[in-house]
Formats: C-alpha cells, structure tokens, sequence
C-alpha cells in the first residue's frame, strides 16, 4: 500500500508483476476518514466484515479485488 | 469483544498516542490496573481478532495505524513524529489524531523524496496515486507485506 508520484510510475515499478489497484491520492483521503476515523473514540468497537465493505464500496472501491475476505 | 480486551486495547491506543511509542505491557497494565500475564492474553486474542499485531516476542508491533518500528513513512503530526505502516494508515494518523500532517516517504519506483502537507484531511498535492498490490481478501493473510 504504497504511495507513487504517478501512475507511469506504478508502472514501471511493477514491471513483470500483476498489477493491483491504483485510486488518486484524494480517493485514500476519503478512504482514510472512513476507515480509522473511531479508532481512537472511546466508545470504539471492532469494525465488521460488512461495515469495512460498505465503507469501500460507498467510496466507489468495488469488484473481485476490493471483496474483503 | 469481551472488556477486558476492550479495556487493554483502548489503554494500548491510548498510551500509544500518549508516549509517541509503542507501549510496553507493563506500562499498559499499570494503565488498567492488570497483570502482564492478563495484558498479554489479551493481547494474543486482538491479535487474533485482527484488532492490533504483536511481533514474535508477543509485543506490539502495529496498533494500525501506528507502526512500533520505522518505516518508510513518517508522519509529522501535533510536534511529534510516527511511523505509520503503509500509506493508507500515514492518512490515518492524521484522522485518529485530528490535525494537519506532513507525510514524508519516497517513489518506490524513481526513490524521488515526497514530502506532502495533509492540511485539513486533503492532501496538498492531488497528482500522487496510490496502489494496493495485495486484493483486498488476502490482507491478513501477511499484513506485514499488504
């Protein structure tokens, strides 16, 4: 999970390898506020399964490669 | 989550952000008021619930998105610096921490520093993309790698 100074880059850093998912850095922003924003709340209680599928997919974040095991 | 567990996580959490490091176990059991052993047992079953990871001596080695140990991103966040495990988690930082941020790590591909001001949760360069190269079912498979 890794962040490039573009998708050329991604690119040619994965060479031979199969590619996995690239979002815009404002997309991980997004991302980022819906995933850890209660981590720290006191009231904090493990995320489900369902809940951090439903956060990926109301970002858009969809498909085989985004489907949480 | 039972709340003994509940309790020793949030105390590592909270004495995480508190010591700017990862807490020892005798330091969260002086938090909570627990021995090491029952801090400890707790800890294995978080581990096990995905909820932090311990390293193989069974401290903590991420309380995501914090990292224990440096890595290649480091976040500038309320004075003080934090290793935080991946990209997504050096934006996590700065949500559990509600301020602004300034992420330093580098182009995996040309080794290009990147210095990016996180200011009010957007990112001050929009042009940076971010790749996942593990599908989302096997993160936990090796989160160390994901």
């Amino acid at each position: 999970m890794v962040l490039f100074r573009s998708e050329d880059h991604v690119q040619a850093w994965l060479r031979d390898r199969d590619p996995g998912a690239t979002i815009p850095i404002t997309k991980l922003a997004e991302l980022a506020e819906a995933w850890w924003g209660d981590r720290l709340a006191p009231d904090w209680r493990p995320h489900t399964r369902e809940q951090n599928q439903a956060i990926l997919d109301r970002l858009g974040l969809t498909g085989p490669f985004w489907r949480l095991g | 989550m039972d709340p003994n567990d509940l309790e020793a996580r949030n105390a590592t959490y909270r004495r995480f952000v508190e010591l700017g490091r990862a807490p020892t176990v005798v330091e969260v059991g002086t938090a909570i008021g627990a021995d090491t052993e029952r801090v400890r047992a707790s800890w294995r079953r978080l581990h096990d619930g995905h909820a932090l990871v311990l390293d193989a001596n069974g401290d903590i080695r991420m309380a995501n998105p914090f990292s224990a140990v440096p890595t290649a991103y480091r976040v500038d966040a309320a004075g003080r610096s934090w290793y935080a495990n991946c990209a997504w988690d050096a934006f996590g930082i700065g949500v559990v921490l509600g301020g602004d941020t300034v992420i330093h790590t580098a182009c995996p591909d040309c080794a290009e520093p990147i210095d990016l001001a996180v200011h009010e949760r957007r990112p001050g360069d929009a042009s940076l993309v971010f790749h996942v190269l593990v599908p989302a079912a096997q993160w936990w498979a090796d989160i160390g790698y994901t």
